[in-house]
């Protein structure tokens, strides 16, 4: 089906993304758009349901993170935390057209963010993790504003209410089916 | 404050309604294990952390877990969706349409009504922090058991993926202990 396309994704934010490089290498990820590298990074990844074996403790910084995609769609960017149940592998996001492919980048970034976000609320001292963390915000905001600019505000706080009439109560709201 | 986002931390576009297991699912919209529980939980017991990072932390998984209800919400209102009385009331959810209608309501899965005993606090760092282990715990338990129920991949995605975050807040929930009980806090 329309499966989400890894490439435009990969495009559209390449030189972000390369920038972004610098910060993830020191998690041991060469490019964070290759899907080899997620793929041999995952190796000896603890897929088994034993939620008990999959605590890292905490002294022992991540030693690699997923990219943001990875880690959204699996709801975890951290390897050495995430395990699986019942389905073989993460379900990926299949938008179906141009307004929700935008969103999923949002989504994808925003997470990103969000989950360094909670390890740094208790790793406060891991300077690499905070770049990570700006990296990621700054791309959540770019991809807030190109969706903005075509689709309109995600808040109402945002410039994208610029608009005569008022295009803060337009459709979709986020629990309509797509 | 409170920012509204106009999105779902995950998307839900669910194809097919299914009304048994909307009244499945609905035990963690206001059942003892769900997201409304873990987010007041959370939220009341912010105020007496005994430093920063826990009223970070505290704050900001609260408030995820608010957006957790909201993908909750968006599951039933799109498994129900379009489902006619007669169905409704095929599946069980008859009493639901009786003093509801359509609209949502917390509630388990045995349909009784979200009630704040179902949050536990107990004024003491250490005691707070390792209910709220133990909350995560449930409610990872919780999705699986839902996941066992279905076989729908719409249905199953955000499953997982609000199973997932309560391996990640279970996780930074024991480091927070770790360290309080490391500095005797």
């Amino acid at each position: 089906m329309n499966t989400y396309n890894q490439n435009y994704y990969s495009n559209m934010y390449m030189e972000d993304m390369n920038n972004m490089n610098n910060i993830t290498n020191l998690y041991n990820m060469s490019n964070m758009n290759d899907m080899n590298n997620v793929k041999n990074m995952t190796k000896g990844v603890n897929n088994n349901n034993n939620f008990n074996k999959c605590n890292y403790v905490q002294e022992v910084k991540p030693t690699e993170l997923y990219n943001s995609y990875e880690g959204f769609i699996r709801g975890n960017m951290y390897p050495d935390l995430y395990n699986q149940y019942k389905v073989s592998k993460p379900f990926d996001v299949e938008p179906m057209n141009e307004q929700a492919q935008l969103l999923t980048y949002v989504d994808a970034y925003s997470f990103g963010a969000h989950d360094i976000n909670l390890y740094l609320d208790t790793h406060p001292d891991d300077k690499a993790m905070i770049d990570l963390y700006n990296q990621y915000r700054m791309e959540s905001e770019n991809a807030i504003k190109q969706y903005e600019d075509k689709f309109g505000p995600l808040f109402v706080s945002s410039e994208a209410t610029l608009t005569y009439p008022w295009s803060w109560n337009n459709s979709p709201w986020p629990w309509e089916n797509r | 404050m409170w920012k509204y986002e106009k999105k779902l931390q995950y998307p839900v576009n669910i194809r097919n309604k299914d009304l048994k297991l909307a009244k499945y699912i609905i035990t963690q919209y206001g059942g003892p294990a769900g997201e409304l529980a873990a987010a007041w939980q959370y939220l009341d017991q912010r105020y007496t952390m005994p430093d920063d990072r826990g009223k970070a932390l505290l704050t900001d998984i609260g408030t995820e877990e608010l957006a957790h209800v909201e993908i909750i919400s968006a599951m039933l209102f799109q498994l129900m969706e379009g489902a006619s009385v007669e169905e409704l009331k095929q599946a069980g959810l008859g009493e639901h349409y009786a003093q509801f209608g359509r609209d949502l309501y917390p509630a388990d899965a045995f349909g009784n009504p979200f009630t704040m005993t179902h949050i536990k606090l107990a004024g003491d760092p250490i005691a707070n922090i390792e209910s709220n282990m133990g909350a995560e715990q449930r409610a990872r338990a919780t999705y699986e058991h839902l996941m066992d129920l279905t076989n729908d991949p719409d249905v199953l995605a955000p499953l997982a993926f609000l199973r997932e975050r309560e391996i990640v807040h279970y996780q930074r929930f024991k480091e927070l202990r770790d360290y309080y009980l490391e500095k005797k806090m």
